[in-house]
């Protein structure tokens, strides 16, 4: 998926090992943000937040003055902008867990670029649609504003749910989708025993975007585990 | 435990022989510092022997010199008197002790004293002869009689009083074991534990209150010294992520960078790959410590292992795994809704040590297959591959030898990977089995299994 709209995002980094941050800031530049902001502390953190507006915050969880928890926690009385936080420490996973802060993901340090740049994007695009949210397949673009599949000038309607199971797709484009994953998307909750009702679904977008249903090169199964959904290369 | 109930008794068994010597040699002492004196008394003067001797002596002239002499020389006097209470013979009578008796005077004397004089009597054919010892040499018992019934009963209460006190003193040393071992036991079970090096927090009020304190106090250091060693470990892996993170980093960006020779890039991914193993081990590390320690907080929930299962598989397939390897998904169809109490992020971090052993171990490329069975009450999750496998030899290494993290001798050219160990540890936090099954060129088989939780 092309992930280049979202490399205007402000994106403010907040971590005490200067190191660190220029290291994080040569792996952000490279792949091709432009707009980053960096600040070594809490105070510094609070005041890039209110004065330059960024569009994610990606903390450090131990600060010289405070942590990444209450710094967040500052940030939402005025702004809901997403948050990653960057920690070193084994627990974190169960402290966001357990105190419902509302992180959007957490990266445990050491991390790879690659891995970085995936949860950074992943972060972004559940948060900012794409301006002209339109996804190019093998055979079809989906055009997902207006629910639409045009296939060599065909003009298919997507249903609610075939909308929904696409997007859940596409936001993990190229990535493999549990059907459990699916089914909460489609259904809510955690459902169970829905999979015939998941494969009427899958069925039924195939027959709209592939060439050949029987013989699906964008919509794949994953024996076992789910799906997968391939943009056109 | 036994053994202290034993010494106890031995104790106080001993205690007991030791009062009944004690009592004998009590006895034997009286016997030595009285007999003396009684034997010597009651000897050749003694009043029954003098009197029979007087007495047969005694003739119309009176004594024979010699025993008039003894008489002196040990100060008794004598005297005779006839029918009418009249002295018709005397020797060294004292000038204060009459010679005229009426019958109620010799009823009076012959119980107890005359003029203070310890006197004995005996009945003679020609009246009383009468004894006179030297004032304070004799105590006469003068109510020297016993009720019938009370002599009769005596032996009855001798023996009941002696089985009585038999009786107290077995009750005495019953309930004195019984109640130092109630007290003792709480306190050897403690040290039991403490040796297991396992926490304790004993309360004893009174005497033994003291060890038990003490006892408190060994587990207060002990769980202080494992929190200081989970801590240190805890402290070494936080701070050692931070560098790695830009170890990582910087090679991973070698590594991919256009602009360096190839060589420099196969270089700059081989430090990546052994970062990566670093942070693999700093990992495996900071949690075996905090399990072994119990340092770890458990968030167990109920979870649908076939889900868990999956989501792992997809996350692993989707961060990209060598062409040479495959990974197969299998849950049968019972097992689907299969739910168990347990910490999510712990199971899937033991299967993905199980996985990742499986790549470690076989450069050559596997087929590796996650399943998911179940019975009426378990669950079994297998991982097996299609690799190299196992020696028997190796196999038995594996699964009996004590991890080098968990033995203490030197030894440490044994040490293996820490992964099998975490999983081993997690599957008993959880409550759970595991069982490694692997031949030469027939793959390596871990199953692991749970108790289902009733949904």
């Amino acid at each position: 998926m092309d992930n280049s709209f979202l490399h205007s995002k402000k994106l403010l980094l907040v971590d005490d090992e200067p190191e660190l941050l220029k290291m994080v800031t040569v792996i952000l530049t490279d792949e091709g943000f432009r707009n980053l902001v960096t600040a070594a502390n809490m105070k510094e953190g609070i005041a890039a937040v209110q004065s330059e507006k960024p569009d994610l915050a990606i903390l450090d969880v131990m600060l010289p003055d405070g942590d990444g928890f209450s710094l967040m926690e500052q940030m939402r009385t005025w702004t809901d902008i997403p948050v990653i936080f960057l920690t070193a420490r084994d627990e974190a996973a169960d402290k966001l867990a357990g105190l419902g802060l509302g992180a959007d993901d957490y990266i445990a340090k050491p991390f790879l670029p690659q891995e970085f740049l995936l949860r950074v994007y992943a972060v972004l695009r559940r948060c900012y649609k794409e301006d002209a949210p339109v996804l190019k397949l093998d055979s079809c673009t989906v055009d997902f504003s207006r629910a639409e599949v045009n296939k060599g000038g065909e003009i298919l309607p997507l249903t609610a749910m075939e909308h929904k199971l696409l997007e859940t797709l596409a936001k993990n484009e190229g990535r493999i989708v549990t059907v459990d994953t699916l089914c909460e998307a489609l259904w809510g909750g955690n459902p169970f025993g829905y999979e015939n009702s998941l494969n009427a679904h899958v069925r039924r977008v195939r027959e709209k975007i592939e060439a050949d249903p029987s013989k699906p090169v964008s919509l794949l199964t994953v024996k076992g585990l789910g799906y997968k959904l391939l943009a056109r290369k | 435990m036994k053994a202290f109930g034993k010494y106890i008794s031995k104790y106080l068994l001993s205690f007991f022989v030791f009062v009944l010597a004690l009592l004998l040699v009590n006895i034997l002492a009286f016997a030595f510092t009285f007999g003396g004196i009684v034997f010597r008394e009651y000897g050749a003067a003694s009043p029954a022997n003098t009197l029979e001797a007087v007495a047969a002596d005694l003739s119309a002239s009176g004594i024979s010199k010699e025993r008039e002499q003894e008489l002196n020389r040990n100060h008794i006097w004598a005297m005779l008197l006839d029918a009418s209470g009249r002295c018709i013979w005397e020797a060294s009578l004292p000038e204060e002790v009459p010679t005229q008796y009426t019958i109620q005077d010799v009823a009076v004397f012959s119980k107890g004293y005359l003029r203070d004089y310890p006197v004995f009597v005996r009945s003679m054919k020609n009246g009383l002869l009468v004894l006179g010892y030297p004032k304070d040499s004799f105590m006469k018992l003068t109510g020297n009689y016993f009720p019938i019934r009370a002599v009769r009963l005596f032996p009855l209460f001798l023996t009941g009083i002696l089985a009585i006190d038999i009786l107290l003193l077995f009750l005495v040393y019953y309930f004195s074991k019984r109640r130092i071992s109630k007290n003792t036991e709480p306190i050897m079970a403690s040290i039991k534990t403490l040796s297991a090096g396992k926490p304790v927090n004993l309360s004893i009020r009174g005497e033994l209150s003291e060890i038990a304190d003490s006892v408190n106090q060994a587990s207060r250091v002990l769980s202080r010294q494992n929190q200081a060693r989970a801590n240190w470990i805890g402290g070494v892996s936080h701070d050692i992520r931070t560098p790695l993170s830009m170890i990582m980093g910087y090679a991973g960006r070698i590594a991919s960078d256009a602009a360096a020779s190839g060589n420099i890039q196969q270089e700059a991914e081989i430090i990546r790959a052994q970062s990566a193993k670093i942070k693999d081990l700093v990992q495996d590390l900071n949690l075996v410590s905090q399990l072994e320690y119990e340092m770890q907080l458990l968030h167990k929930e109920p979870v649908r292992l076939s889900k868990l299962l999956r989501s792992y598989a997809a996350d692993l397939l989707n961060a990209g795994i060598p062409e040479k390897y495959s990974l197969k998904t299998e849950i049968s169809k019972g097992a689907e809704t299969a739910v168990i109490e347990c910490d999510a992020r712990l199971i899937s971090r033991a299967i993905s040590n199980l996985v990742q052993n499986s790549i470690h171990h076989n450069p050559q490329g596997c087929t590796i297959a996650l399943r998911l069975d179940c019975s009426d009450s378990t669950v079994f999750l297998t991982v097996s591959d299609s690799g190299m496998g196992l020696s028997a030899e190796k196999l038995r290494e594996l699964t009996e030898k004590p991890h080098y993290m968990e033995s203490t001798d030197e030894r440490l050219d044994l040490r293996h990977g820490l992964g099998l160990l975490l999983v081993r540890q997690i599957v008993e936090t959880h409550g759970g089995t595991m069982k490694m099954e692997s031949a030469p060129q027939s793959g390596c088989k871990t199953i692991l299994v749970f108790q289902r939780s009733l949904s």
